[in-house]
């Protein structure tokens, strides 16, 4: 990731805070009062923040390092901002704990206040229980779409406590703000306004459980490279119903006319009723996303790949002649299971720039030491990984303890809960 | 790690709340404090003088308060509560909003800036 773009959240989430807060401090208040008012304003500021980053657009994407940096920036600023508006009643009780305990308490239950406390309560509840729910990593993914839209709703609630409050409509601007992110996911990403059409031309599978859809744009083309990956939901087709959720799928080849490739595994209930996709299917893309294997500096590089991992690898080399050596370790769990080994096979004929290694592991995560390069082989090469989450653990920490630095080691999680 | 920050807070937020409720529930409350024995009486007029956000006197079921202190904490915005300084504000304490009186921690906050009574017409 470029220096410049990984600091571009941490300084927008701290600008976003540092004017809430500036707009609201208190004057001449006591001092639990005055943490009230600004853990209050704290957290809209970086709910405001976290939600920026929710919002799908490839050009923002690209602009913030990347939309793996963006849902990670996204989680930890939720999690804060709910922490400190914890801070919010709590620091109220405690301004009215000096008068009296009973005040401290009376600042708290909610029966004995209004509407504005009450939908403040409401808020911060449907905070806790849309986060509990969102980092609860049993949840089947349909289901956790759902009560994540809890979140969203506490958005709407904090607004009307602040409204009902009597607050200045000035100061009002940071949770505006804050809905109208929610608004601009919900339209553009979630209801597919920012999305473009395409119909599934051809279906090919290239190995059992696994489909490679060729899309055809119906509007506009997305300007896709080779590597990156978009996010795609499937609709309706002759004989087929898509599940129209959006999953993130690697662009395994991009022609000129627009036409792109999406590699599909079957990993859970939606990817594989893909499976049965045909050809005139309609579906919605959002991206292109992601600079993996972009902007590749020059010199010998290591290409790993685990199971349907190889699909950016083979998007780069469907696309033309490499520019540098690349050794291709591919790892699959046999050879009949192994999507597109046999035209990896005739890429590595053509091309001799490409060393190809295709390893077969069987069920278990194999010993990676013996079939990774040793340190001497490796030094100064950049190595791009692509495969499940184990692989990609055991294969870094080999690499770096073969001396390979953290910065030429690239990779993508596609964790995007 | 956010997975643990989350359960951490949520308890320890959780806990705070049971320590608030407990300590209302068995602490004693401090003895309410002796009214003077003799207290100032003013009139609407005298109140009226007293009509700014830097001087704001309200009479509220004949009892005048000096809130001049207490307005920087108030939570609406001062324009809600400018247009009651200086005057006979008891319909707007009780009926803050839709037909809602001010909550009890307004009612225990409010002795606390009563300078007298309002004089009888």
């Amino acid at each position: 990731m470029h220096r410049p773009r990984s600091l571009a959240i941490p300084l927008i989430s701290a600008t976003l805070v540092g004017l809430t807060v500036l707009w609201a401090f208190p004057e001449n208040l006591g001092f639990w009062r005055s943490i009230a008012i600004v853990s209050g304003w704290t957290g809209c500021g970086l709910l405001a923040a976290s939600l920026l980053l929710m919002i799908r657009e490839a050009k923002l994407a690209d602009w913030l390092g990347g939309l793996e940096s963006m849902y990670r920036w996204h989680h930890r600023l939720g999690v804060s901002a709910y922490l400190v508006l914890l801070v919010h009643p709590l620091a109220l009780a405690a301004a009215g704990w000096s008068e009296a305990p009973a005040l401290a308490w009376a600042m708290l239950a909610p029966w004995r206040q209004g509407w504005p406390v009450w939908l403040g309560w409401a808020a911060l509840l449907c905070l806790m229980a849309g986060l509990a729910l969102a980092l609860s990593p049993a949840m089947p993914y349909a289901r956790w779409r759902i009560l994540h839209n809890l979140l969203g709703l506490a958005i709407v609630l904090a607004l009307g406590h602040l409204l009902l409050l009597g607050l200045d409509y000035l100061l009002l601007w940071s949770p505006l703000l804050a809905l109208a992110f929610v608004l601009w996911r919900v339209l553009r990403a979630d209801l597919g306004l920012g999305a473009q059409p395409h119909v599934v031309a051809r279906v090919a599978h290239p190995a059992p459980a696994v489909v490679e859809v060729r899309l055809q744009p119906l509007a506009h083309p997305i300007a896709a490279r080779p590597g990156q990956f978009v996010l795609a939901a499937f609709l309706d087709g002759p004989g087929f119903r898509g599940c129209g959720e959006y999953h993130p799928y690697t662009i395994s080849a991009v022609a000129p006319d627009g036409e792109i490739a999406l590699g599909i595994k079957a990993l859970g209930d939606c990817t594989s009723h893909l499976q049965a996709v045909v050809p005139g299917v309609t579906a919605r893309i959002e991206g292109p996303f992601g600079d993996f294997l972009n902007e590749r500096p020059a010199g010998p590089e290591l290409w790993l790949a685990g199971g349907i991992g190889i699909t950016p690898f083979l998007g780069v080399l469907r696309s033309g002649p490499l520019r540098h050596p690349v050794r291709l370790a591919y790892l699959h769990r046999n050879d009949a299971d192994a999507a597109f080994l046999d035209e990896l096979r005739v890429l590595a004929k053509a091309e001799p720039r490409l060393a190809l290694d295709a390893v077969s592991c069987g069920d278990h995560l194999p010993d990676l030491a013996p079939l990774l390069p040793e340190a001497s082989a490796l030094a100064e090469q950049h190595c791009y990984l692509c495969g499940p989450p184990g692989l990609l653990t055991a294969a870094v920490r080999i690499l770096q303890q073969r001396g390979v630095r953290p910065a030429h080691i690239h990779f993508e999680h596609f964790d995007f809960r | 790690m956010m997975r643990k920050l989350f359960l951490l807070g949520t308890g320890a937020f959780w806990i705070v709340v049971l320590m608030v409720w407990a300590g209302a529930s068995w602490l004693p409350s401090l003895p309410e404090q002796a009214l003077p024995p003799t207290e100032k009486r003013f009139t609407l007029d005298e109140v009226a003088r007293h009509a700014s956000l830097g001087d704001c006197w309200m009479a509220i079921e004949r009892t005048v308060y000096d809130l001049t202190r207490y307005l920087p904490e108030h939570p609406s915005r001062s324009g809600i509560v400018e247009p009651w300084c200086g005057k006979e504000a008891t319909e707007a304490y009780r009926t803050k909003m839709k037909g809602r009186p001010h909550s009890p921690e307004a009612d225990h906050l409010l002795p606390q800036y009563r300078v007298g009574v309002l004089e009888e017409p």
